[in-house]
Parts: C-alpha cells; sequence; structure tokens
C-alpha cells in the first residue's frame, strides 16, 4: 500500500504542495507584499547611499573601490531577502511550533520532520529567489549594480552562490534546532540572526574588518554563505582563488549536513522523551 | 471484549525527568549552578485493549495521565517500560507505518497551517500521506457532508472560530482513512450545537467506517452519549475499565425508585419487611432496599457494595409490584465523576507503595 | 491630605512594580540554560554592532568630519540608551505576540495600567549583556574622549542617554499601538531594530540631505545618540538641523514618548480582543 502510493507519486509531485505553503501564505496577504518591496527598496537606497557616502573621500579600501563595494552591499542586501521570509506571522517557525506544542503533529506523519523542513525550505527559497532576480534586474538597470565582468565569473559566481545558499540553510536550520533545548526566546533568535549576517558580510563585506575578525570568520561557515559568492562577483575574489573557496563551501556543507542530521535524530529522541 | 485489539497497551508506564527549584532567591541562584533532578511518575502500569469500531473514553481529573497515555500510544513518547501496539505496530518503533494507521487531533493545536485556506492544508496533507486523488475527494465530500466544511474551508486558518477549525482539525486527521483515531479534548470550548455535530460525525466514523477510537474528554455528556466503555484513569493509573454504569455503581450511584403501589398485598408485604429491621432489604434481590414508605407509596434505593443500577432496580420493581405511579432519581453523571475523581482507592490498592517509588526514584 | 494619599499610592505600585520584577526575575532564573544564552545574546548584539561601527571608522576615517573619538561617543552612547531602553520598556516590541496570546485581555480588567503590566509581563536578561557591553564602551568612550567633563556636560550626557532611551520606546511604542490590530507588525520592528544597529551608531552626515532628514523626522533615530553627541563634541552647527533642535533631543525624547503612549492609549481604546 505504502510502495503503491510511493510509486503512483513520486517525491517531487509530494512535494510541491509542502513548497509552495510559503508563496501561497503571501500571496494571500498583499499587504505583506507591499511591505517586503517597500523595506526592499528603502533598504538598498539606503546602502547605496551609505556605501557612496563613506567612499566620498576614498578611493579604494581594503582592495575595494566604490563601484565594488555599492554592488557587493545591494546585493547583499538583495540575497539576504532570499530568506528574509516572515514565517513568524504565519505560526510557522520551529520556534513557534515548540511553544504552541504543534510540533507534536510533524512527528505523527509518514515523512521525516527533516525532510518536510527540507521541502518548506526549498519553497522559500525559490519564492525568495524570483523577489531577488526581480530586484536584481532593476538594480542593474538603474545602473546602481555592475553586471560581472565576464561569463566566467558569472558561471562561477552562480555556482558559488548555489553553494552558498546550502550552506546558508545549513546554517539556519541549526539555529533552528536549537529551538529544541535551549532557545525559547525570540529575541535571543533575532539576535542571533543578527549576528551571522554580520559574519556573513551582509552588512559589510568582511574585507574592511580587523585582521582579527577575518581569521575567525576563516574558521566559521558564515563567509560562505554570502561573502565567498559576493565577492567572486564583484572581482575580489579572483577566478582561479575562487575554487579554492569553493571546495571550502563544499566540505562546510557536508559538515553541517553530518551535524544537523545527527542533531534532528536528537531533537526527535528529546521530543519522544518530553512530549514535544 | 472484542477478540481483535486494535490498541493494546500492556503495562505502559512514563517517567519524566524534570528539575526542581529550591525555595527562595537564593534557591533559585543556587539552582542556576547546580540543580536538582527529580522523577515523576505520570503514567504506570496502564493496562487496556480496544476492538476494531469501538470507541473508548479515556476519563480522568487532569494531570491524571490521559495525555501522556494517549502520546505513547501515538509514538510521540517512548513509555519507559511496557508496551503499546496500535494495529499490529509498536508506535516509536516504526513511526512511519504507525502515522499511516493512526489520526490524531490534540485539543486546541491545530495541525493546519495558519496563513492558509483550510482547504489547502488538506491537499498538503494529501500530498504527506500520499492519498489517491479520487480517494481523496470522496472522502472530503464526505466530510463536507457531515460536519459542512465547505461554508467557511476557502477562510484563512487564523480566520477561523474554534469551532470550525477543530472540524477542520478533525478531517485532516481522517484524510489518509486511519483504523485508529486518537482525540484528546476535540470538543474543549465548543458550542453544544457544534459539539452536538461532531459527536455525530464520530459516531460516524465509528458505528460506518469501523474505525477505532480513543478519546479524552471531560464532557459527561459526551461520554454518556458516545463511549460504549470507560476507563478511569487517575494518579497515572486505571482505575476503573468498563461501561459507563460501571462508574455509577463503584463511585456513589445513589439513586431512587419512588413508585405508588397498586396492590394493598404488596403494601403489606413491605410493611412486614420494614417491621424485620435495618436494612430493609427486598427479599429476592440483591441491594434494593426501602429506604421510605408513606402509605402505598415505596421509596427504594441502593444498599450495600452490590447494589443494581436504577435501571436495574427498576426492572427489579416493576417485575415484583404492580404499580400506578413510577419516577425514578439518578445523581447527575458529573457528581458521579467528582466522587470518582476524588476516591482515593486506586484499582490495586497500592497508593502508599506507588507514592514511596515515586520518592526513592527521585534521589 | 490628598498629597499624601497620591503620594502613598504612587509609592505602592512602585513597590507592587518592583515585586514583580523579582519575580520575574526569578520565573527567569528557572531555565537555566536560556538565562545564561539570554546574557550572551545581548552581548553579542552589542559586540556585533560594535563590530560594525568600528569597521567603519578604521576603514574610512574622517567619517564625514568626525574624529573616532567623537564618533566612539555616539556609539556609546546610543548603546547604553538602547540597553536602558530593553530593561526598562523594551517589552512593548513583544505587542503582537501578546495579543496573539491573549495575555493582554486579562490586563484590561487587573487594576494597574496596561502598559505597566505589559513592561512587567517577564524580565528582559539580555538587557543585563546589552547593559554589561554598553557600560564597557560608554567608559572607554569618556576615557578617550578629551572633552572638559563639566558639571553641565555630564547633566547633558545622562539627559541625552534617557533621551535617546525615549526616542527608541517611543518608536517601538508607536509600532506596539499598531500591533493591537495587526500581527505582523514583528516584521516592522525587526527592521526598525535592525536600522537604529546599523544606522545609529555613527554620524548620519556621510548620508545625502534627504536620507539623514529622514532619519530626523520620519525614523527620529537621530535623535537617540547623534544629536546628543554632536552637541558635547561641538558639532552642533553642521548637523543639518538648526542647533537648537539638536540641543533640544532629551526633550524631544520625552515628548516623543509622551506622543507615543497616547497613540497607544488611543489604540488600546479601539482594542476588540483576539478571536481564538
Amino acid at each position: 500500500m505504502t510502495a503503491n502510493t510511493a510509486s503512483t507519486m513520486t517525491l517531487l509531485s509530494r512535494g510541491r504542495h509542502i513548497a509552495s505553503i510559503t508563496p501561497r501564505g503571501e500571496l494571500l496577504a498583499p499587504p505583506r507584499m507591499t511591505a517586503t518591496a517597500l523595506r526592499l527598496l528603502v533598504q538598498v537606497c539606503l546602502v547605496v547611499y551609505l556605501w557612496r557616502g563613506l567612499y566620498a573621500h576614498t578611493d579604494s579600501s581594503a582592495g575595494l573601490d566604490e563601484t565594488q563595494a555599492v554592488t557587493y552591499a545591494v546585493l547583499a542586501v538583495l540575497a539576504n531577502r532570499i530568506r528574509g521570509l516572515d514565517r513568524r506571522a504565519g505560526r510557522d517557525t520551529v520556534i513557534q511550533h515548540l511553544h504552541f506544542g504543534t510540533i507534536v503533529y510533524w512527528y505523527l506523519r509518514p515523512m521525516s520532520p527533516r525532510r518536510y523542513y527540507a521541502l518548506r525550505a526549498l519553497g522559500d527559497q525559490l519564492y525568495g529567489f524570483g523577489w531577488v532576480l526581480a530586484g536584481y534586474a532593476l538594480s542593474l538597470a538603474v545602473g546602481i549594480v555592475v553586471p560581472p565582468s565576464s561569463y566566467e565569473v558569472a558561471a562561477v559566481f552562480a555556482v558559488s552562490m548555489l553553494l552558498g545558499q546550502l550552506v546558508l540553510y545549513y546554517v539556519m536550520m541549526l539555529v533552528d534546532l536549537l529551538c529544541f533545548w535551549t532557545l525559547r526566546n525570540e529575541s535571543a533568535l533575532l539576535i542571533l540572526v543578527f549576528a551571522q549576517n554580520l559574519l556573513s558580510g551582509v552588512y559589510a563585506p568582511l574585507w574592511y574588518f580587523p585582521d582579527w575578525f577575518i581569521t575567525l570568520s576563516a574558521f566559521l561557515p558564515f563567509q560562505a554563505t554570502l561573502g565567498v559568492p559576493l565577492s567572486i562577483y564583484v572581482g575580489r575574489i579572483g577566478v582561479d582563488d575562487a575554487f579554492v573557496q569553493m571546495a571550502v563551501q563544499g566540505v562546510w556543507i557536508v559538515l553541517l549536513a553530518l551535524f544537523t542530521r545527527w542533531l534532528w535524530d536528537r531533537a526527535g529522541r528529546r521530543v519522544v522523551a518530553q512530549g514535544g | 471484549m472484542p477478540l481483535t485489539a486494535v490498541i493494546e497497551a500492556r503495562g505502559l508506564s512514563k517517567v519524566f525527568h524534570t528539575t526542581v527549584r529550591r525555595p527562595g532567591f537564593a534557591g533559585a541562584l543556587r539552582s542556576l549552578v547546580s540543580p536538582e533532578r527529580v522523577a515523576k511518575v505520570a503514567v504506570q502500569d496502564v493496562d487496556f485493549r480496544v476492538g476494531r469500531g469501538e470507541l473508548l473514553a479515556l476519563l480522568g481529573p487532569n494531570g491524571a495521565g490521559k495525555s501522556t497515555t494517549i502520546k505513547m500510544l501515538t509514538g510521540i513518547l517512548t513509555p519507559t517500560s511496557g508496551e503499546a501496539v496500535v494495529a499490529g505496530v509498536v508506535p516509536h518503533r516504526d513511526r512511519e507505518r504507525n502515522a499511516h494507521n493512526i489520526g490524531a487531533v490534540f485539543g486546541q493545536r491545530t495541525q493546519l497551517w495558519w496563513d492558509l485556506p483550510a482547504r489547502e492544508s488538506f491537499s498538503i496533507l494529501r500530498d504527506i500521506y500520499g492519498v489517491p486523488e479520487d480517494q481523496y475527494r470522496a472522502r472530503i465530500d464526505e466530510f463536507d457532508g457531515l460536519l459542512e466544511l465547505s461554508e467557511f474551508w476557502d477562510t484563512r486558518v487564523r480566520h477561523l472560530s474554534l469551532g470550525q477549525r477543530v472540524r477542520c482539525d478533525l478531517a485532516a486527521s481522517l484524510l489518509h482513512d486511519p483504523p485508529v483515531v486518537f482525540l484528546d479534548e476535540p470538543t474543549i470550548g465548543m458550542d453544544v450545537v457544534v459539539k452536538e455535530q461532531v459527536r455525530r460525525f464520530l459516531r460516524h466514523q465509528v458505528e460506518e467506517r469501523d474505525r477505532t477510537v480513543l478519546l479524552t474528554t471531560h464532557d459527561m455528556t459526551e461520554v454518556a452519549r458516545l463511549a460504549e466503555r470507560v476507563v478511569l484513569i487517575n494518579h497515572g493509573r486505571i482505575v476503573l475499565d468498563g461501561p459507563l454504569q460501571e462508574i455509577r455503581r463503584r463511585f456513589g450511584g445513589t439513586w431512587q425508585v419512588r413508585a405508588t403501589l397498586a396492590d394493598p398485598a404488596d403494601v403489606e408485604e413491605i410493611e412486614r419487611i420494614e417491621q424485620r429491621g435495618e436494612p430493609a432489604l427486598l427479599p429476592g434481590t440483591t441491594g434494593i432496599g426501602v429506604l421510605r414508605r408513606e402509605g402505598p407509596r415505596v421509596v427504594f434505593g441502593p444498599v450495600g457494595d452490590d447494589a443494581p443500577t436504577v435501571h436495574e432496580a427498576l426492572k427489579a420493581v416493576i417485575a415484583r409490584f404492580q404499580v400506578t405511579d413510577l419516577a425514578l432519581e439518578e445523581n447527575d453523571l458529573e457528581d458521579v465523576m467528582r466522587a470518582a475523581y476524588l476516591s482515593d482507592v486506586p484499582a490495586q490498592g497500592a497508593t502508599e507503595e506507588f507514592a514511596v517509588q515515586a520518592a526513592s526514584q527521585g534521589g | 491630605m490628598t498629597t499624601r494619599t497620591t503620594m502613598t499610592a504612587f509609592l505602592h505600585s512602585w513597590r507592587v512594580a518592583w515585586r514583580i520584577t523579582r519575580l520575574n526575575f526569578k520565573a527567569r532564573l528557572e531555565y537555566r540554560g536560556e538565562f545564561l544564552l539570554g546574557i550572551a545574546t545581548g552581548a553579542i548584539w552589542q559586540v556585533s554592532i560594535i563590530v560594525f561601527a568600528s569597521v567603519l571608522l578604521t576603514r574610512f576615517p574622517g567619517l564625514g568630519g568626525w574624529s573616532s573619538t567623537d564618533v566612539l561617543l555616539i556609539a556609546s552612547m546610543r548603546m547604553l540608551a538602547h540597553g536602558l531602553y530593553v530593561l526598562f520598556l523594551g517589552r512593548v516590541q513583544y505587542m503582537n505576540i501578546l495579543v496573539q496570546e491573549g495575555i493582554v485581555d486579562p490586563c484590561l480588567i487587573r487594576p494597574m495600567p496596561v502598559y505597566r503590566q505589559i513592561q512587567l509581563n517577564f524580565f528582559p536578561v539580555n538587557a543585563i549583556g546589552d547593559l554589561v557591553v554598553a557600560v564597557g564602551l560608554f567608559v572607554a568612550a569618556l576615557q578617550r574622549s578629551s572633552l572638559d567633563w563639566t558639571a553641565g556636560r555630564i547633566a547633558y550626557v545622562v539627559a541625552g542617554v534617557i533621551g535617546g532611551m525615549l526616542v527608541e520606546a517611543a518608536l517601538f511604542t508607536a509600532l506596539a499601538a499598531a500591533a493591537f490590530h495587526f500581527p505582523a507588525t514583528s516584521y516592522w520592528s525587526q527592521w526598525l531594530e535592525e536600522l537604529m544597529g546599523t544606522f545609529g551608531s555613527y554620524p548620519l552626515s556621510i548620508l545625502p540631505k534627504a536620507v539623514s532628514a529622514a532619519f530626523t523626522f520620519v525614523v527620529p533615530l537621530a535623535f537617540i545618540a547623534y544629536f546628543p553627541a554632536g552637541v558635547l563634541t561641538g558639532h552642533g552647527g553642521d548637523m543639518g538641523v538648526p542647533e537648537a533642535l539638536a540641543v533640544a533631543s532629551p526633550l524631544i525624547g520625552l515628548a516623543a514618548f509622551v506622543l507615543s503612549r497616547l497613540l497607544w492609549n488611543w489604540s488600546l481604546g479601539k482594542y476588540t480582543g483576539v478571536n481564538g
């Protein structure tokens, strides 16, 4: 019976509805879409002004000129949008499921919480990617972002960005999984996200940071999420060096995948011991 | 009891380990450094079986261990000892297979997606459970017919009223046609009309679809309307397992049958019984006594431990006497339950042993 | 006689508030992992902002014509104001959650102002971390500064920090007024917090006039620390607003807070409760 239904429905078609939960919720709430567009627009304008202002008396800093810095900053704002979705309004964050006790249903279904989580995340990413593409096209058109210097750079960037999104997916999953143990505090979650943004190079490229900070970052997965792909895009990391960085991204993906798998297991056992 | 047990609990026990805080402000600071851990027995040695197409109500006061029992049977909780078998599967060991066999609604916790219309939640669950499209449609139609879901299933869940949401949750839990259904206080906070609708729905599921339902509730009317059998649980142990009448019998099921006797010979007989002294037992019956008499008007009541139920007594009185007028009074079911909850007599009479055990595990 | 009774009533209400705060603090101690994590996250938040600000300071010297010690004063005053805000008034930020969980409804029938009950809802453990870092940075800023710390300047710094706290509280209180009716305000308060973290700690004069005007009159984060620190360090005339306005920052903070409270009360009057 189970095998039968599994063969008639591929995972893809089973996952389609799960993946579209967030986009459907957003499309049903037009004010939220307007808010997203407004916030994205204002944030892009702000970073453009900020970096132009900072470069007013400087030609180049930490190996980045004004065009590179502005391009980097705008892309960072856009890329951050991919996962800046408001699942909280939909009462569908892990922390809320733990709070309301609805997490038990994740463990009562014939689909592992890990797979369900992955399908949801995939849908969120694809939906967010739509926003990013629109924002990117608009930014290119008005000239605040320059295109990559060559097709080669564009291709390497695309691969690195994909790897970076995977690393990001695991890092965010890690924060969500932490909720099963201690994090019942929403503000703590926000702060962790902020720190993670900072370490990823969302607010400013890590090149500007003091040496100790760069060294510290080298041992953490965060810069692999955005800092590396965006640096490849603006040409701060050359194509030749890019492959080493992408290998590092790959290592992080493997490590985090194993670690989070282990944590899912532990989280499941924790739910099973305490009843959600 | 039916031959095939669909739900079977054998010696189920669950011990939770929690940290306790020391009293006072300094105590709280000290607990920050070295917390003190204690064990708390939530459920102990619970045994029962539920057959196919049977609806069993699990009753008991708050904190008695009902939810813990349900969670062990659904596989969310792993029992500390003992075993649960649901539709041939040990729930916590084979979670995915178990998931196809059971449906569950936990009171006010909804499994629907807050931001989506309820109907879209159904189609997500259809995908998760892999329900074929034709069956899905048929079931949705059936549930709509019984619960009138189409009136509101295009509304986003966040805007549904409690009754509407729980009705959707019930439908959601049955979409994959599970033979076993667990309902933890499904009708809590509903108005009487919706409650009645949900009860009809549940009865339909049991009688027409042959589902096995395990239900917890505090609503005694519901128990009286739905449950053929109840399991009463208190302090984590089963106190009683049997028909609802059994609870009446055990816990202050006082009743009175008032009869006006037509035959003077019968009145004289009663008079003779009364003169024999206390207790004035009716000969040929067990546990029916004469409480008062005013001429031909006699009041019968239960006497002793093995007194019959009010219905049995009624039958006995009618069989024996010719009556011109008959009235019966029975304790409210809620009063009976209050007596049952407050009574400190566990099934095996082992309260003290239980307390000692709990304390020693706390070390 | 009336003054005496109002005085006793006043003292009594503060005693009650203090007692509740003590209980709240104890309640947070119950979960020790979370308690320690709460302190840590507060510290992480502040350190992240310091790192970000220091990046801008070291990479782009002469930020908008300000010396780095002067900018440090802005950053540390903002942080101190933020820490105090979190400690005393930060609970307004959770209004949307409190409304959704139906915690506001019982507050309406208790004999204590609803706003105060909201503030006494739980103890903000992260404020401890916030304040520890903020005080450290503030002491460092005072040591570096070459200003002559007269009684007048000290009084103005204190007033400035309190004013900054009130501005931040006013912004979040105004948002909280909306939370009575719209559940998705967390989206905006998150953004507001991020804006204050990224744009509140350094001179707004590096931004174009229109943008700094927006930060003065629309989202008035200029009054939190930029204006008072500017007045102290002698930048009074070149901040794009009449100097008197900058000097009046503490008063404006107070006025903004009073206005936001009025708005909040008005919104509370229109509150119709949550349906389950």
